[in-house]
């Protein structure tokens, strides 16, 4: 008797052919229908993108002298796919620690300190597909033996990347700025993109201000790695039906011309050394910036690639504040170069110019006692012979006349108690006034007193407007194309003409006047002049002393604000400072 | 002997070879991802094995199968029930479960043992085997080693010898009105365990998908098999990493492939050798040779499951029979859920594919099957 049919078995070769339809069918949808999808799988599990930042422009100066471009730095690097090992990850570490060790001794140079095992490690846990940085910016002559030893040190290569630096140093330190790090970049691509290139923005000056034009844009190629995210060896990659695969070229960034005149600059820095303070030089026809300077500066170089945490506290602790902008960031009170303001205000609110007041030395008022810088007094004054003599009682009965409204209207009109507009940052508005009020305050406003802050470039603007007649200007460091139009004027000051040129006048009695109190400034220079000294008290007897002065007088093609704290007086202490900048632009007279 | 040449199953055993061969040229690209010298040679190991194997083969072949059934079927029983015993008591513990016993497997020697046993019991023609303890001993003979390679543990393995022994139960009529309910009873057990599954993973509710588990009979590592079978998508880098991993190689290897050789995915290490040479070596060879490839190995696997089928029947001893179904389910039992679980239609379960996958015991015990099986075919009576 038979158990076992044959049908049995056929039944049995059944289910087994219906199981290989099964299966033929899953392979052709997996294999043929689908193969798109799993090949792209294939491609984006295994490539990581990589950005390749642009390099950066280059900043010039408005004659083309390089203040800060991009130079190749060269670094020996090494590939950590070169040491890996069997076993555990430590052992791959030490192969590169191995390496290592061997390379610093053919070349001769010291393993840089902070490449611990620790660090190594946390590159291949991290980063493992892109190269470590062993050594940074060698010379040639390492370089050379480097490439004469290569084929023996398999894993390590010569890499150059760009890095910023500044070829003059602290000049127009404040002006062009610094870079960082930027730790944001890479965010625009997905989460699978490796660090590897340093990405900078600017982080302070035109550097950061113009920034997007500076930087360019980053490009990235997808570059193919292992599953524990190791560069393919090379024989692998023979086989590998992807590779490197560009996904956008980089950009690069443009370079910017800037306004500043190097030689300007330099004599401004040269009178601002030793000292604190802020000097802006501009050309009052279009409020370009010739020079701005502030001082104590610092050197931009220390910045590339990182400053160092400790050197960052010293700056940041220094009581000279070196990375403070003093001309836009600054805060002062303006002293006697406010008074010009009060004049055209006076003159605006049709009070008599001519109209004569006779100076005692004191001006009273109330309680207050507002004294001249002359306690003896200075006899007969009017409007004219007030500005040149700089008398504090006949500028504070103009104050107590008008009114701070008046007086403050007419110094917004001029750019106070606002930002001026340059095409930097940061820049303070300032403020004309805080409370509390007290009685008098309008006087103590009148003479630049009272509780006004103002930067130097918010100075420099009202001076540079005096000069040309009453066009305010916003200031900018971004030199205009040779055939872009002139910049039109923010506003026109509501002033009379001859008001305007009354105050003119005034000012340059300051320098050309017998008792002018700003002689120093125009002394021998080609041209004539107009100024007008400042001494802030700023409290505890110590000073703040201010120049402002425009040249030539008719024509003006520079204004100049400078302010130098802890001074003795405007005429003492800042004029022969402007007047080397003059002297620079105009040229002096042989005696 | 030209009579025996005659009768030899030549389909039979040229496929096989074929698929060892195969088997070598794969594990050796499998090797080559990593520079470990075992690893390396391993291509070499399996083909040592296949020539070992090859000796037992001929001399189980040219044996009388029915002496060999008689003699050795018992003994070789109790021995694997043995040594399954003594895994558990002295194996080494890797990955998770005991299975290695020295230097083999103690669950794929067990595998023919309890085909032949079943054969053994089933296949004598003159005794009837309808009766329900005819049908209790059969469950006996299949649940004692299942279960101690359960507790290993090795599910897979425990279930992929539950086809051969039912298939075998069946085409012997034991005791039918009891089984046949039986299994359709444990189908619909099987398909609502994985109903379950699926309710308890789309439910919203957290108390619903916890009080489910809890009366599901599952450990937590299979909840998480079944998990990533039911939806692979949900955890690419976890659980569902090994499928997602195979799916791409075998995806990747479109038509033709990229090349004996030259498998991307195990070079970059996501079909890491560990299993590339051993469960998933499908997928190293159907990236490489792509669908033809694969097609070519289905192809050799059909011709060699249609061979021993067609010499169960044209064997005429209901021993001889049994043994051929359960050998032959067995092989297409390892081959099935070895390739379906590596494009996702079955849940991850470690099954090796035969003749191909890097695996000593399993080798050895294949071919000491297949040999049984040719036994079968050279010994069959000749109608005249």
């Amino acid at each position: 008797m038979r158990k076992v049919s044959a049908w049995s078995i056929v039944a049995l070769v059944a289910v087994v052919l219906l199981g290989f339809a099964e299966l033929t069918h899953a392979l052709y949808r997996v294999q043929v229908e689908d193969v798109a999808e799993f090949k792209q799988n294939l491609t984006q599990q295994a490539t990581r993108r990589m950005r390749k930042p642009g390099i950066r422009g280059r900043i010039l100066d408005a004659r083309g002298g390089v203040l800060a471009e991009s130079r190749a730095r060269r670094d020996i690097v090494c590939d950590m796919s070169a040491f890996l090992s069997n076993g555990g990850i430590s052992n791959t570490v030490a192969a590169a620690d191995r390496e290592i060790a061997r390379l610093s001794g053919a070349l001769g140079i010291d393993r840089p300190a902070n490449l611990t095992s620790g660090r190594i490690m946390r590159h291949i846990r991290t980063a493992s597909a892109v190269p470590l940085c062993v050594w940074r910016d060698l010379g040639e002559e390492t370089l050379a033996r480097f490439a004469e030893r290569a084929a023996q040190f398999p894993g390590f290569s010569i890499e150059a990347h760009a890095e910023r630096i500044y070829p003059r140093g602290t000049f127009a330190a404040h002006v062009v700025g610094y870079t960082g790090r930027d730790r944001t970049a890479a965010d625009a691509d997905s989460a699978r993109t490796l660090a590897y290139e340093l990405e900078m923005k600017g982080r302070a000056g035109v550097e950061a201000f113009y920034n997007d034009y500076l930087a360019g844009v980053a490009g990235a190629v997808r570059i193919p790695v292992d599953a524990r995210g190791f560069k393919p060896r090379a024989a692998v990659k023979e086989n590998m039906t992807f590779g490197e695969t560009p996904e956008r070229e980089a950009q690069h960034g443009l370079d910017l011309t800037l306004t500043i005149d190097p030689d300007i600059q330099a004599v401004a820095e040269r009178q601002l050394e030793g000292v604190r303070g802020a000097c802006v030089v501009l050309d009052p026809r279009d409020g370009a910036v010739l020079a701005l300077a502030s001082a104590p500066t610092f050197n931009p170089n220390e910045f590339v690639p990182f400053l160092p945490a400790q050197r960052y506290e010293e700056l940041v602790k220094d009581p000279g504040h070196p990375l403070l902008n003093r001309a836009t960031a600054g805060l002062y009170a303006p002293g006697s170069t406010f008074k010009p303001v009060t004049a055209l205000a006076a003159l605006q609110a049709g009070i008599n110019p001519d109209e004569e007041y006779e100076c005692t030395g004191v001006y009273k008022l109330g309680d207050m006692r507002l004294h001249c810088w002359n306690r003896w007094g200075q006899g007969t004054m009017n409007l004219r012979r007030a500005l040149e003599q700089s008398c504090n009682p006949y500028f504070a009965r103009l104050g107590y006349l008008l009114g701070t409204n008046s007086i403050y209207r007419m110094a917004r009109e001029l750019g106070f108690e606002a930002k001026t507009g340059i095409d930097y940052a940061p820049e303070y508005a300032g403020a004309l006034t805080a409370p509390p009020f007290y009685p008098g305050l309008t006087c103590q406003s009148a003479i630049g007193q009272g509780r006004l802050q103002v930067t130097p470039l918010q100075v420099a603007v009202m001076c540079a407007t005096l000069a040309n007649g009453g066009k305010v200007f916003a200031p900018y460091l971004k030199k205009r194309a040779e055939n872009a139009p002139r910049p039109e004027p923010v506003r026109t000051l509501k002033c009379a003409p001859e008001d305007i040129e009354r105050v003119r006048a005034g000012m340059r009695d300051v320098v050309e006047g017998a008792k002018g109190t700003g002689k120093a400034i125009g002394a021998r220079i080609r041209v004539p002049c107009a100024g007008k000294t400042g001494t802030a008290q700023i409290g505890g007897g110590e000073k703040d002393t201010w120049i402002i002065a425009f040249a030539p007088y008719d024509e003006p093609t520079v204004a100049i604000s400078m302010v130098v704290e802890r001074g003795d007086s405007g005429g003492k202490t800042v004029a022969p400072r402007v007047h080397a900048i003059l002297a620079a632009v105009f040229g002096e007279v042989e005696e | 002997m030209l009579k025996q040449l005659l009768k030899f199953n030549w389909l039979s055993f040229l496929s096989m070879v074929a698929l060892m061969a195969i088997g070598v040229v794969f594990i050796k690209s499998a090797g080559e991802a990593r520079n470990i010298a075992a690893l390396q040679d391993a291509w070499r190991m399996h083909a040592a094995t296949a020539l070992f194997g090859l000796i037992i083969y001929f001399t189980l072949a040219f044996a009388d199968y029915r002496k060999i059934l008689d003699l050795c079927s018992t003994p070789y029983f109790l021995v694997s029930l043995i040594l399954l015993v003594a895994v558990l008591a002295f194996g080494s513990k890797i990955y998770g479960g005991k299975r290695w016993l020295l230097f083999f497997q103690p669950s794929e020697v067990a595998k023919p043992a309890v085909i032949f046993m079943i054969a053994k019991v089933f296949g004598r023609a003159d005794k009837p085997t309808n009766g329900l303890l005819d049908l209790l001993y059969g469950l006996a003979i299949l649940g004692l080693p299942a279960m101690l390679i359960l507790a290993e543990p090795d599910l897979g393995t425990a279930l992929a010898l539950v086809p051969a022994a039912l298939v075998m139960m069946l085409a012997a009529r034991v005791c039918l009105r009891v089984l046949v309910p039986f299994l359709l009873g444990c189908v619909l057990v099987a398909g609502g365990i994985l109903g379950a599954v699926h309710v308890a993973e789309t439910s919203p509710d957290p108390a619903t998908k916890e009080r489910i588990y809890r009366y599901l009979p599952l450990k937590e590592h299979q909840q998480a098999r079944l998990r990533t079978f039911l939806n692979p998508e949900a955890d690419p880098y976890g659980g569902g990493w090994n499928l997602r991993q195979a799916k791409i190689s075998i995806g990747s290897g479109s038509l033709t492939g990229k090349g004996i050789g030259k498998g991307e995915q195990k070079f970059l290490g996501y079909l890491p050798p560990s299993v590339s040479m051993n469960d998933f070596i499908f997928c190293v060879l159907a990236e490489e040779t792509g669908f033809a490839g694969a097609m070519t190995v289905l192809g050799l696997f059909l011709v060699l499951l249609l061979s021993g089928f067609w010499t169960a029947v044209r064997s005429d001893d209901d021993r001889g029979r049994l043994v051929a179904i359960g050998v032959m389910t067995l092989v297409f039992v390892h081959v099935y859920i070895n390739i379906a679980m590596s494009i996702g239609l079955m849940p991850i379960t470690g099954l090796p594919l035969p003749f191909i996958s890097a695996g000593k015991t399993f080798l050895v015990i294949l071919l000491a099957s297949l040999g049984v099986v040719q036994s079968i075919s050279l010994h069959r009576e000749e109608e005249t």
